[in-house]
């Protein structure tokens, strides 16, 4: 029943939206893997860059993209302090339980303080070439939303870098592979999990601009990603970044192309029940990734 | 087993100081109601939360009336008091609120909240305490479904029917010109939906074939895959149930994908000042319907779009007009019968507004046994970069341009 | 002090307690009064079912809240659709939510910790949707206005008789926890809590026992959350498949102690009059949410054990005399102490 032209245009669209989930969803998986952390404050933090980048357009009149170079700085201390000051300071026998609430709790006072500061009003980046786009065989593809995936691609290439080529990726994977050994061979897995963490926000701070070129965002938004992020760790295994990457992808094209026989509602319902269903048949997760069997 | 009881002791004692707390809180109106007190009037709005960007319209809508009124030298004789409380945009809330604003703060009268969602539950509140209750938001048609005889909403017309004059008009088009395939969006909201589906029943009777009809929740922020079935579809017209941001949304995802419609009508976004530059002024030939101008001819309407540009330095919009409206209801009953407080007074205040044309800014308003407004909206189109009223004829500042130029 | 006269004195709070909660109606100036009472109570009631899982196990859910708009919907759905009386409707949509909850903690509790939470974030967001796209059934985001149950009582009265019935369930729900936490199960309960692996080498079926006090939970919650139903008498998806009013009931629980029968009613007053002062403070700022979030926050940080231990804690200080009789200190504890110790380092 639908057009060859309308399942091609939603691949397009579903492999767009993935690449932005799976950058998202590294940022967890991170968080995760370093200290078994489930930060409910990613999206939170994530709407705080966009409101940044909407912020500085307006102020400033400068490109979203700009505000990157103040915000993936900005958030990379964040993350270093959230680790260090609170969640290493929380009993380690019941940290994944209350950092859930620690983080909860932080993601209300962000949203708390977008509404104080911005109020509840729907914003979104007006761009000279924010209806512009480009044709692909039939297809059109958005100049927005390409830049969004092509920030995307960038930051998880990066991040792929980072982690196989220099030390600090090297201890950093020793940290979440191992924790007593890394330490044993004389690792600062404490300072290690700081940067570490600084790192996932980061990737917020990324994903949060490109989320703001093409998306209207207001405070309360962020409960409307926490559902499908968390869905994609868990499919993707819970700590392996590749498996989140590629559990992204997929989800977000699977989204896109439900949508044409069932509507948006009932599309995002694919999330829950992938995540459903991975614990039920495969808890470890469908892409690799061994640490998920025991949390 | 000897901590545990030492826990009980803690709990009763804070349990009984709560208690005593929570009484002390509560002030006892007196009842006695002298001719000097003012007439407070309680509403309860989202300040914060979801809701709270259009519930700032009704707010300035009613802070208008007060200020308005109060300067002719009030009602009978008694300046009016507003009495606003936040309901978080959230239903627990509004009930809360009223029940507060009824039983504790012992107000005179209570008007309606913003936002279809809320104004069932609160509405039970005030038919549960015989209170009458206009309100200017709650136009979807399950609100007049519950039964509430204390009910009446400010508007001209219910969700269902703000399209009927465009309706009339594109089935009376030769079959040869008029759309033959229309594509329908809307926001999964009983008000917004209910204004696409009123138009899609009446379409659907009459021929015209329905290619798409999605609906979308209210957090939707990517509209690209909706977009992509619109545009697969090629419809001729199109149908957007939208509130503001969502339409914009839409309509930039439309552009995306250079999908260009013969007719395009959206319920509650052109209608907004940052319309135009949200969709990158391509705005020509774009429809809405509208229960109010801030031009149209009613006596009082004068009054106050003037004293309103004084009062905030703008022009008002349909929201404000109908917080407006709600009080001008309530004035002409409370005026009518003579009195505004809690008890009997209510009665007579509901039986009035039930047997009575009112004079309002969006025109002399009736209502049916349900509290439904007997009228139609108006249908606007931009047009060389402004917007106006082209339907129904008698009113009309313009011809409906068809069809719309490429946006 | 000799066991007799303990119990007359734990007798007498408890009727303290009692008749403070049941003479509450009459004391309320007016209806308004008597309608945050029930939300107070009715959070009590939910915050104290929250803890048969919380408290026991140490799973923390953050979707209670979508039980209890299960049983509220249940509930509606049964006198509207079905046709039964409403309180038949409420017992029914009860046992159809436990039984509900057999699949759901089989797929929760199975992993731990982490994936925990996740399915009950998940439970909140995916019922939100069914529930607001299957409109045909439930009325989606037009709502679905319940019955009452009493029809001909004016609106104080009917408050006053729900605040009854919240009571009720209130000492039922403390009943049950209270004579759990004195049973064998209830001992295996905590054993999972202090260390699951352990646990389950010593012979404690984990899964079965985890299984069968999510499902009691299960059932108060969506008890509650009909009777609420009943009561409130409308329902939107939106605010009832809420991951804040979960969040809300973790709170309450955490702030009045997880361990203790009265920690979640110490913790439901506590955040209910909070919440009321927040909004009356803050207004029309949507601040009263960083006020919640600091307010959790705390709690994490520095009363991870609640309130009710730590006055507990203040007024074993006060009086020296019986410092002897320092709360033993578990095992578990104690690792965690060097732990967090060497964490320090």
């Amino acid at each position: 029943m639908p057009s060859a032209g309308l399942v091609f245009q939603s691949v397009i669209l579903g492999l767009l939206l993935g690449g932005l989930y799976a950058l998202l969803a590294a940022g967890l998986t991170l968080y995760f893997g370093i200290m078994r952390v489930v930060m409910i404050a990613h999206s939170a933090f994530l709407i705080l860059a966009a409101y940044l980048a909407w912020w500085s357009h307006e102020r400033l009149g400068t490109d979203p993209l700009l505000s990157m170079i103040v915000t993936v700085p900005l958030f990379f201390g964040a993350g270093v302090l959230l680790q260090r000051l609170l969640l290493s300071r929380l009993r380690p026998i019941t940290l994944t339980m209350m950092s859930v609430l620690l983080t909860f709790a932080v993601a209300l006072i962000i949203e708390g303080l977008l509404g104080y500061a911005f109020t509840g009003t729907q914003r979104r980046i007006q761009l000279s070439y924010g209806s512009a786009s480009i044709g692909l065989f039939g297809a059109r593809i958005a100049v927005v939303k390409l830049i969004a995936f092509g920030l995307a691609v960038v930051a998880l290439g990066g991040l792929y870098l980072l982690m196989k080529k220099t030390t600090f990726g090297w201890a950093l994977r020793a940290t979440i592979q191992h924790g007593d050994a890394a330490r044993l061979v004389g690792i600062d897995t404490g300072k290690v999990a700081g940067y570490g963490f600084g790192l996932g926000l980061a990737t917020a701070a990324v994903g949060g601009t490109a989320l703001s070129l093409d998306t209207t965002i207001y405070p309360s938004l962020h409960w409307h990603w926490i559902g499908p992020l968390m869905a994609i760790i868990v499919v993707g295994g819970l700590g392996s970044v590749p498996g989140a990457a590629a559990a992204a992808v997929l989800l977000g094209l699977m989204q896109s192309l439900l949508q044409i026989p069932m509507g948006t509602t009932w599309a995002q319902t694919i999330f829950y029940l992938a995540l459903f269903a991975t614990l039920a048949f495969r808890p470890q997760g469908f892409f690799g990734g061994r640490l998920a069997q025991r949390f | 087993m000897r901590s545990s009881l030492r826990r009980t002791r803690w709990a009763t004692a804070l349990a009984a100081t709560t208690v005593l707390a929570l009484g002390a809180c509560s002030d006892d109106g007196d009842g006695a109601e002298s001719t000097d007190d003012p007439i407070v009037v309680g509403i309860s709005l989202p300040l914060t939360g979801d809701f709270s960007e259009p519930g700032k319209g009704v707010q300035e809508g009613y802070e208008a009336w007060a200020k308005i009124t109060n300067d002719k030298g009030g009602l009978l004789g008694r300046q009016i008091e507003l009495k606003i409380l936040d309901d978080q945009s959230n239903a627990d809330r509004v009930v809360a609120d009223y029940e507060q604003l009824i039983g504790s703060d012992k107000v005179d009268l209570v008007v309606g909240p913003f936002s279809t969602r809320l104004v069932v539950p609160s509405a039970r509140v005030a038919e549960e305490y015989g209170m009458l209750f206009v309100e200017p938001a709650g136009a979807a048609k399950e609100v007049f479904e519950q039964g509430f005889k204390n009910l009446f909403y400010a508007a001209p017309a219910v969700a269902n029917d703000h399209y009927n004059h465009l309706a009339e008009y594109l089935i009376a088009m030769p079959a040869d010109q008029r759309p033959k395939t229309v594509a329908y969006a809307a926001m999964d909201d009983p008000f917004a939906q209910g204004t696409a589906y009123g138009l899609k029943a009446k379409l659907e009777a009459a021929g015209f074939k329905t290619v798409v009809d999605e609906v979308y929740p209210p957090n939707t922020t990517d509209f690209g895959s909706i977009a992509a079935k619109i545009a697969a579809s090629k419809a001729d017209m199109l149908v957007g149930g939208s509130q503001y941001q969502d339409g914009v949304n839409l309509i930039v995802a439309l552009q995306q994908l250079s999908y260009q419609p013969k007719l395009a009508a959206f319920s509650g976004a052109p209608t907004n000042p940052e319309f135009a530059k949200a969709i990158g002024d391509k705005t020509e030939g774009v429809l809405s319907p509208t229960g109010y101008t801030p031009g149209a001819p009613y006596e009082s309407n004068k009054e106050f779009v003037e004293k309103f540009k004084a009062q905030f330095g703008k022009e008002p919009e349909e929201d404000q007009a109908n917080a407006y409206t709600t009080g001008q209801v309530v004035a002409a009953a409370v005026t009518a019968a003579g009195c505004a407080e809690q008890g009997d007074c209510q009665k007579k205040l509901v039986d009035w507004v039930h047997a009575n044309k009112v004079e309002t800014v969006v025109g002399p308003l009736t209502w049916d046994a349900a509290g439904k407004p007997q009228g139609a909206h108006m249908i606007q189109q931009w047009l060389g970069g402004s917007i106006k009223i082209v339907l129904p004829a008698p009113v009309k500042e313009a011809d409906l341009l068809y069809p719309k130029p490429a946006w | 002090m000799p066991s007799a006269s303990r119990r007359v004195l734990t007798g007498l709070g408890l009727a303290a307690l009692a008749a403070a909660v049941l003479s509450f109606p009459s004391l309320a100036p007016n209806p308004y009064i008597l309608s945050a009472g029930i939300v107070v109570l009715n959070f009590a009631v939910l915050s104290t079912s929250w803890n048969f899982v919380g408290g026991f196990t140490g799973y923390i859910s953050l979707g209670h809240g979508a039980l209890a708009g299960l049983g509220g919907y249940g509930t509606a759905l049964l006198i509207t659709r079905a046709g039964l009386p409403s309180f038949v409707a409420l017992a029914v949509a009860t046992l159809l939510v436990a039984a509900l909850a057999v699949p759901i903690g089989l797929a929760a509790l199975r992993v731990r910790g982490a994936s925990f939470v996740i399915v009950s974030i998940a439970l909140v967001l995916i019922l939100l949707l069914v529930f607001q796209s299957w409109a045909a059934v439930t009325g989606g985001s037009r709502g679905l206005v319940v019955p009452r149950p009493f029809p001909g009582l004016l609106r104080p009265e009917h408050h006053r008789v729900f605040y009854y019935l919240f009571a009720a369930l209130l000492a039922l729900a403390l009943l049950a926890w209270w004579l759990i936490d004195r049973s064998r199960f209830g001992l295996g309960l905590k054993a999972i809590r202090e260390d699951e692996d352990k646990a389950e080498a010593i012979g404690t079926p984990t899964l079965a026992y985890k299984l069968i006090v999510f499902v009691v939970s299960a059932g108060f919650t969506a008890l509650a959350g009909g009777l609420y139903a009943l009561w409130f008498g409308d329902l939107d998806p939106v605010f009832q498949f809420s991951i804040l009013t979960g969040s809300y009931l973790v709170l309450m629980a955490l702030l009045g102690g997880v361990r203790n029968l009265f920690g979640p009613f110490t913790g439901a007053l506590i955040v209910g009059v909070a919440l009321e002062y927040f909004k009356g403070r803050f207004g029309n700022t949507p601040l009263h949410l960083v006020w919640t979030g600091v307010l959790l926050g705390v709690v994490v940080m520095f009363m991870p054990d609640g309130i009710l231990p730590a006055l507990g804690g203040l007024w074993r200080r006060l009086r020296r005399a019986e410092q002897s009789s320092i709360r033993e200190v578990t095992a578990a504890e104690l690792r965690e102490e060097r732990e967090r110790e060497e964490a320090r380092q």
